[in-house]
């Protein structure tokens, strides 16, 4: 039997929450008027001397009562997602169209809720068990955030979490496309969320990524990343009459170590060109590239010689990490976000923070940003153990 | 020079050897002179790593990672060893 | 109601502490004979080169084990296949690592535990030793993990025409973090699905309908009990009806209200 072939499917709604904004609006000011979100570490009990992207007060938002089970930051920030730019509506809208069980969840996170963990072994009681109101076993497992996301929308069909490292919530986009195609849902739920936690701060710590200052992707001073902690939502469905465009997808692995690309980035090429394939696209089509730009020295390194080599000079090209920090299992989402809000108001951001772009960089990555309409965009996502993701989105008509 | 380990050189090794779960390499068998790196062991950067973090614990100072001597500091377990004896609080 | 094109089920493997490999565990879930008396030791990753193989934690050497076991009894060099990974809680051990050291010590976290507490450490693994570019997943779905591994691994056969292997696997809790998200020994399982052509291979048909908890099929065989504290326990009904060299059926939950019947030929 011949495979059921991909088309384009609409995104009819998304939204995004990060340390620069809260919500679409929010997120293209700061875009706009060049204000990052960074602010000085001060996360945690002892704080690494560094920059993070934090979302503010969400020490405040507790969760409703009816989803207590399922409280701690990671869901926070969930339901902080979930309620901007009235997605939640979109999707209960959603599913009165199509049936709770017709739409599938996916949703990608590296961090999941591992800080609850943290959090009861600093607290544990003399017997060294979690305190009581942390013991509630669905917050810690990694799919307490899809599981959470499917009872908060009132979800009845295929949910699960992608944890995938940096890639995670791009490949959210590729595992739905699929279900649907197949016919095993009619529309889906798919993003990321990842929040601070100890774990991703001293963990990177301990390989040394972490800069201590701003993150400068690009900058031929750079010396690491910033951690951030995201939100980020879309609904995708087949057939719907208006909307952006998920045009296509490529999907590799980099087989080469577990904590850096590789030196050539042949796994990243091979996605980027499976992504052109895929949405029928060539690479002088594309108007607005979103780069993974962590501001690590491999990753930058890495990535700047690929775009030169692929890409005409014309392709504007940056990354957004500077505005939001490295937001990690939700850095996919966010990206394909900001690359929407770029198409749907013809703002390309360029790359903040960065001074002085390393001479690996082509004329393609630009620090300032621009106004121009745009229709093709490419949002890059690489990440730890090789994943790689890149989306092909679009606004307009569809050949 | 002396193929043999000296006492800090043994410690070291064993040190070496836990820290990165080295397979089959008896502690006494590592050549004090061969390289640790690239070639000899064959050890790379996450073991750098590994292996700052565990002397840091063992001997109480930081080894640093942009400090320009590193290639000369980590070449042998010799050389190692003795910038460990020259730095050791513990 | 909604199903999926037959696949073939190319390859099996299975590995727990008591079962270890999948004669094994077939013949006790046949009820031929008794599980060995003692526990096995984890397997050795062999295919990891030096480097890998010394890092390798227990989820990757149990998942790279049954990994390649599956792709030797398809026939399938491990490289051309895209793979689904997936775990219930992914490495135990280390997550109980990183929330001990912390709580004490947080500058001191080993660089190596952290890039092995990925969620998809296993399946970089995997990657790295079998030099594929072929993508991967790694997903979680708590108890329905499993169900959710074979339905997206079966997804891509139908969308891609190629074969792929799906991994599932689960180790042992340590300290405070096992009184939360219990488990014992390690328990992992893999299968290669491929298109289905002819009848050389047993074909498996995938339809997901609404449904209750309540109406899964029950682990009835003698392995039944070894695997049970297990996390990944809810695939072995699946494993069951494999055992057997007749049609059956398994049906797994999915979600809360979906279940994924599975018709085996």
């Amino acid at each position: 039997m011949a495979q059921p072939r991909f088309r384009p499917l609409r995104v009819t709604a998304y939204t995004v929450c990060t340390a620069a904004g809260i919500g679409r609006a929010a997120t293209l000011t700061a875009l706009d008027q060049r204000l990052s979100g960074l602010t000085r570490n001060d996360f945690g009990p002892s704080p690494l001397a560094t920059w993070i992207g934090r979302v503010p007060g969400l020490e405040q938002c507790a969760l409703p009562a009816q989803w207590a089970e399922w409280e701690c930051r990671n869901n926070r920030l969930a339901w902080c997602g979930l309620v901007a730019d009235d997605f939640a509506d979109a999707v209960a809208a959603a599913r009165e169209r199509y049936g709770a069980e017709r739409i599938a969840v996916v949703i990608g996170t590296s961090t999941a809720s591992i800080g609850a963990s943290e959090d009861a072994y600093r607290r544990l009681d003399p017997d060294g068990r979690y305190p009581a109101d942390l013991r509630r076993p669905i917050v810690h497992t990694p799919h307490s955030l899809g599981d959470f996301v499917q009872h908060a929308l009132a979800l009845r069909g295929i949910a699960l979490t992608v944890a995938t490292a940096c890639s995670s919530s791009a490949k959210v986009f590729g595992q739905a496309e699929r279900l649907i195609r197949v016919g095993l849902a009619d529309a889906a739920v798919v993003g990321g969320v990842d929040t601070l936690c100890g774990s991703t701060l001293f963990g990177f710590n301990s390989l040394e990524l972490i800069a201590s200052e701003r993150c400068r992707p690009f900058d031929v001073a750079r010396h690491g990343i910033n951690i951030g902690e995201a939100a980020g939502f879309a609904l995708l469905e087949r057939g719907a009459e208006a909307g952006a465009w998920l045009l296509g997808y490529g999907e590799s692995s980099d087989a080469h170590h577990m904590s850096a690309p590789h030196p050539e980035g042949v796994g990243a090429r091979r996605a980027v060109q499976d992504a052109l394939e895929s949405a029928q696209l060539t690479p002088a089509s594309i108007d607005y590239i979103n780069l993974h730009g962590t501001a690590s020295l491999k990753n930058d390194e890495v990535e700047a010689r690929l775009v030169a080599d692929l890409f005409p000079s014309r392709t504007f090209a940056s990354s957004t990490k500077g505005w939001t920090g490295h937001t990690l299992g939700a850095a996919g989402i966010v990206e394909a976000a900001i690359s929407l809000i770029a198409l749907d108001n013809g703002l390309l951001p360029g790359t903040l923070n960065t001074e002085q772009l390393d001479p690996a960089c082509g004329p393609q990555i630009r620090r300032e940003n621009e106004q121009r309409r745009v229709q093709r965009a490419l949002s890059f996502s690489f990440g730890f153990g090789g994943s790689n993701c890149v989306l092909a989105l679009g606004r307009g008509d569809v050949g | 020079m002396s193929a043999l380990q000296s006492v800090g050189e043994r410690e070291l090794a064993e040190l070496i050897v836990t820290a990165l779960n080295l397979e089959g390499v008896a502690p006494a068998d590592i050549d004090p002179e061969a390289a640790l790196f690239k070639t000899g062991l064959g050890l790379d950067s996450i073991d750098a790593l590994e292996l700052a973090l565990e002397i840091s614990k063992r001997y109480g100072f930081q080894l640093r990672s942009d400090d320009e001597n590193n290639l000369r500091i980590f070449r042998s377990l010799r050389s190692l060893a003795a910038h460990i004896e020259r730095n050791r609080t513990t | 109601m909604s199903a999926l094109p037959r696949v073939a089920i190319e390859g099996v493997a299975f590995w727990h502490t008591r079962l270890p490999g999948w004669a094994v565990a077939r013949a006790v879930i046949c009820g031929e004979q008794d599980a060995p008396a003692t526990s096995a030791p984890r397997p050795t990753p062999s295919l990891l080169a030096p480097t890998e193989r010394r890092r390798a934690p227990d989820t990757v050497a149990l998942a790279l084990e049954v990994a390649a076991r599956a792709c030797e009894a398809a026939n399938r060099p491990p490289a051309q296949l895209r793979s689904v990974f997936a775990s219930t809680y992914g490495d135990l051990g280390i997550s109980d690592y990183m929330c001990a050291t912390l709580a004490g010590t947080p500058t001191l976290i080993s660089p190596t535990k952290f890039h092995n507490s990925v969620h998809n450490a296993a399946a970089g693994y995997w990657t790295i030793g079998t030099s594929s570019h072929a993508p991967y997943t790694a997903i979680s779905a708590y108890r329905y993990t499993f169900a959710s591994a074979v339905l997206e691994a079966a997804t891509q056969v139908a969308c891609d025409g190629q074969p792929v292997v799906c991994v599932a696997f689960d180790v042992e809790s340590t300290g405070p973090l096992g009184t939360v998200a219990p488990s014992r020994g390690l328990l992992g399982v893999a299968l290669v699905l491929a298109p289905a052509h002819g009848e050389s291979h047993r074909a498996l048909t995938l339809r997901v309908e609404q449904g209750n908890a309540v109406d899964i099929t029950a682990a009835r065989s003698p392995a039944a009990p070894l695997v049970a504290e297990n996390a990944l326990a809810p695939c072995l009904p699946f494993f069951e009806v494999l055992a057997h060299s007749k049609p059956g059926n398994a049906t797994l939950a999915l979600s809360d209200h979906c279940l994924l019947h599975a018709q085996m030929s």
